[in-house]
């Protein structure tokens, strides 16, 4: 892909983009931004972007170097929109949360599952999987209009992850055949076989 | 049945005998005094059970702050954990008692007390938490149920009170201080928990002493009579007055448990007077002369409330300060001989002033305008007559300390707007993809609990419509891009009735071609206009209403410049569906509603419906971006770090009448207005007036920078935007900018013998 060849090339000034709000660190959770914070090193030229989880190893040094870019930053001609090939993770405590919700949905404990879930959401809510998650719990609840909505959120959020997107679609898919939208749910199944 | 009983009178008319006569006159009018009394008392006992039930069982709604989570990663400051603890009623100690806290510098051990969530009960803990960088870094639970996630006790920030008494604050016999009610008891009524609504040995006592004393100066009624005569208007003294209240004292003893008499008499003593409103209740009156909660007050407070008891016009401490110290004093003595107070705690009590605010204070609901939203939600779902009286637990999604940031924002930053003090604020602040309000200002002095221009200004939004215009165009990929030329010319428009309308420049400047995304981020009114007209302002107005704005978006042209009037909490909602990729999420204040006893009665859940094409909003969102970073936003980086990435829009109406700012970051919306109250004209543009305050109050909270997913269908492509064309990463005006697949320039321009890029790519391999 491009991009990916992009931030191979981009070498050291890919470390900007890490600042810049990559949100797709190993760290899970985007870039944190303190109080006053430092300021971002700029590129030298115009937009990058990051580069998506290929890069994970560098963001890891990256990000360990961040405290010092304090003292040096670089100055530039201007700063680039920022975008990520991918959702965040899931952060422990909402992969309790989520599990949490299972359980509750084992128990047919449908309005405690969505509780959970949506505790789960305002912790991670770039994450694809607690979307299809609350879909999943509002198939349960025969609610399958805003079943596939949050699908259709979850993939909005699978970015370049194939497993997460074929998940989606996939989910997607059977949501639609059970509302009848056969044609729909058609076009969602051949989505999830082309990854 | 008067048949039956005429003869029986006329046999017993037939035996006649003087002693027996008036000896059965005597007990006939006995009986009859005892069924008159006993009537008497039945009725007595109506009353006073109906005033003592219609007092008890008005309980006000409680609302609650959203809980804190505490877990790994979690974004809160050492200092904001501190406020959010005190704000849940917590007391730093030693961690280990339930409801207090240790902290040392960046480390807390807490003690939770455990709360019954609408989901389920929440478990005591004791934690240890170490903060830094504005996240929790490591948790530990010391003692209790493991868990990686925990909730705080929410923190109770207001209630829905009867509109006739708005201004009473029902305390719970629980959360009333026990140096309050031991020092009532020593005072008021000694023997309250032995007696049986009178007691005879304290009137004997008093009695005496009045005796002694040449006059009255200690009464004998307990608190149950005090709280019956509190429960009739007039204040006449008359002994058959005296005689019904001791009745009635008797009768509500054995209706009632002694601590539901103690909490209703509590929320029922007279203790003041502010114009034709009188002070009832402890909880009242503290906010009344002190401007504190009941929980926060010192002992010197508590004897002077304690001390107005016996009369709260005599002792009024605003006015007779004299007076109310001597009897407060008095009242601290009693507290030390009881044992409540040491000899040092107790000469420091009546060393302290009477620590009386000078101006009382009403308002209980710290966030008026919060509240505000809040019970027009309910009002959807609940009537008003029930949230007043049936105890309901409101859990809403308030984030207190943003809120406070929020408040602090308006209050500094309005004065500091070059202009006149005439101006007014307004501030919504929103989870950016679960729609939920975390605060919201209402005005320049957010105590103040009158018009709320969150919820009521309604004002044109100005350019604030920009990124709907060019979205409704962006969703047409063979025809916009966000590269193509927008021209940036002058033009009239001759309308059917002969007026004409020619639009112009902010700065009155026209620049020719422009790349349709700098158009947006540098907010060029001509392009706009010739764009909105050439999709269609009915499809620009489907636009808006899709994203959720509400009520007539007019159809003239100058729609196109952003006539349609908004207030900000509708920015927020219709910015919502721009930030969240097209996603339209209803703005919720509510989580729950529960009655008191946890029975949960609606849950208002997270709602998502796609009403965009997600690559065409992802397309805005660049411009978006650049708007913050080179267009008319950019100044929000004197308050904020480089590093965070934005993106907004600012909006200005004719003459600076509104003054606007909309933006996101990652996981933050928030909707600025300034303006006058009176539709004024000020100096302000949205960049001057609202903008200063949305990035102040920005930068004082946490949160990510704004990175949004790239949807399916998007590419992004080096192109030179100036000439619509792909280009070389390294040429001088090369942009990486995003394309819907299919919509990116075919052409491709070179930027050879441009030397600075040649350098530079040879850095890059270099460092690769």
């Amino acid at each position: 892909m491009m991009n990916r060849q992009i931030a191979f090339r981009a070498g050291a000034l890919a470390f900007l983009l890490v600042l810049g709000g990559c949100a797709t660190g190993p760290g899970g959770d985007g870039i944190y931004a303190p109080m006053g914070g430092d300021d971002r090193t700029r590129a030298p030229e115009p937009p990058r972007t990051d580069a998506g989880k290929d890069e994970a190893e560098e963001k890891v040094w990256r990000k360990s170097e961040q405290p010092q870019q304090d003292e040096d930053p670089r100055e530039d001609e201007r700063r680039s929109p920022s975008y990520s090939e991918t959702g965040s993770q899931l952060p422990a405590a909402a992969l309790s949360l989520v599990r949490e919700g299972d359980r509750r949905l084992q128990q047919g404990n449908t309005a405690g599952a969505i509780a959970s879930l949506e505790r789960a959401q305002r912790i991670a809510p770039r994450s694809a999987e607690v979307y299809f998650k609350l879909a999943e719990a509002y198939v349960r609840s025969d609610n399958l209009g805003t079943a596939e909505q949050f699908t259709l959120k979850g993939l909005s959020l699978a970015g370049n992850n194939e497993s997460m997107q074929r998940s989606g679609w996939r989910l997607l898919a059977d949501i639609r055949r059970a509302r009848g939208n056969v044609a729909g749910a058609d076009q969602a199944e051949a989505r999830a076989r082309a990854l | 049945m008067t048949r039956s009983r005429s003869p029986k009178k006329r046999k017993s008319g037939r035996k006649p005998a003087a002693g027996r006569t008036l000896l059965r006159l005597l007990l006939r009018t006995g009986l009859l005094a005892v069924f008159l009394l006993a009537g008497w008392m039945v009725y007595l006992d109506a009353q006073v059970t109906s005033r003592f039930e219609g007092r008890r069982f008005e309980v006000p709604s409680r609302v609650y702050a959203r809980p804190l989570e505490l877990y790994e990663g979690a974004s809160v400051s050492a200092s904001a954990l501190a406020r959010e603890l005190e704000l849940a009623g917590y007391r730093q100690g030693d961690g280990r008692r339930a409801g207090t806290y240790r902290r040392s510098g960046r480390e807390f051990v807490i003690t939770t007390r455990g709360f019954e969530f609408p989901d389920g009960h929440e478990a005591r803990r004791r934690l240890r938490l170490t903060l830094g960088d504005g996240q929790v870094r490591s948790m530990s639970v010391l003692e209790g149920q493991r868990s990686s996630i925990v909730r705080l006790e929410p923190a109770h920030i207001g209630g829905i009170y009867p509109e006739h008494r708005e201004d009473r604050v029902l305390v719970q016999l629980e959360d009333v201080p026990r140096e309050l009610l031991a020092t009532l008891l020593v005072v008021e009524d000694r023997d309250f928990y032995d007696h049986f609504g009178v007691a005879p040995t304290a009137i004997a006592r008093a009695m005496v002493a009045n005796l002694k004393a040449g006059g009255i100066v200690q009464g004998g009624s307990t608190l149950t009579q005090q709280l019956v005569k509190n429960f009739f208007l007039t204040r006449e003294q008359t002994l058959v007055r005296k005689a019904n209240e001791a009745l009635m004292s008797i009768l509500l003893e054995l209706h009632y448990d002694k601590n539901d008499i103690l909490e209703t008499y509590l929320n029922e003593v007279y203790l003041g007077q502010a114009g034709n409103r009188s002070i009832h209740g402890f909880g009242l009156a503290s906010q009344f002369y002190f401007g504190e909660s009941l929980n926060d007050l010192a002992a010197h407070q508590i004897a002077l409330l304690v001390a107005m008891v016996k009369g709260p016009s005599y002792y009024n401490p605003r006015r007779n300060p004299g007076r109310a110290t001597e009897r407060r004093n008095l009242v601290i003595g009693q507290m030390q001989q009881a044992g409540l107070l040491s000899q040092a705690e107790a000469s420091a009590a009546r060393g302290s002033g009477l620590g009386v605010t000078p101006r009382p204070s009403f308002s209980e609901n710290r966030y008026p305008a919060f509240i505000d939203l809040v019970r027009r939600h309910l009002a959807r779902d609940y009537r008003e007559e029930d949230l007043q009286s049936e105890g309901l637990r409101i859990f809403t999604t308030l984030n207190p300390t943003q809120q406070e940031v929020a408040e602090k924002t308006v209050r500094e930053q309005l004065p500091r707007i070059t202009g006149n003090d005439s101006l007014e604020a307004a501030l919504v602040v929103t989870t950016k993809d679960s729609g939920e309000v975390l605060a919201l200002v209402g005005g320049k002095d957010p105590q103040f609990a009158g018009f709320n221009r969150a919820l009521d200004a309604r004002r044109p939004i100005g350019s604030l419509i920009k990124p709907f215009v060019y979205l409704t165009a962006l969703q047409q990929p063979d025809r916009y891009t966000l590269v193509t030329p927008v021209q940036d010319r002058a033009f009239a428009l001759e309308f059917d009735d002969g007026r004409r309308w020619q639009p112009s420049n902010y700065d009155g400047k026209q620049r020719g071609e422009v790349p349709l995304h700098r158009a947006l981020s540098h907010s060029y009114n001509l392009p706009v206009v010739r764009v909105g007209l050439d999709v269609g302002i009915p499809r620009v107005q489907e636009t808006l209403r899709a994203f959720g704005a509400q009520g007539a978006i007019p159809d003239f042209p100058s729609m196109l410049l952003g006539t349609p009037a908004l207030t900000p909490v509708e920015v927020a909602q219709v910015y919502q569906g721009l930030a969240t990729g097209g996603f339209n999420t209803p703005l919720r204040t509510i989580r729950d509603v529960t009655s008191s006893d946890n029975e949960r009665l609606s849950r208002y859940n997270l709602e998502v419906r796609q009403v965009a094409d997600a690559a065409a909003v992802h397309l805005v969102q660049y411009a978006m971006q650049e708007t913050m970073q080179e267009g008319t936003g950019r100044s929000a980086y004197n308050w904020l770090p480089d590093s965070l990435s934005l993106a907004g829009k600012t909006g200005t109406t004719d003459d600076g009448r509104d003054a606007w700012f909309a933006g996101f970051s990652d996981n933050l919306l928030a909707v600025a207005w300034v303006g006058r109250d009176d539709n004024g004209p000020t100096a302000l543009t949205g960049a001057t007036g609202a903008l200063p305050v949305w990035a102040s109050m920005m930068s004082a909270v946490p949160q990510y920078g704004f990175s949004p997913v790239v949807p399916d269908g998007v590419n992004y492509h080096w192109v030179d935007s100036e000439r619509a064309a792909l280009t070389n990463e390294y040429c001088d005006n090369a942009r990486l900018v995003p394309f819907i697949a299919g919509s990116e320039p075919e052409q491709r321009v070179e930027c050879e013998g441009n030397i600075g890029g040649q350098i530079r790519s040879w850095f890059e391999g270099l460092f690769q």
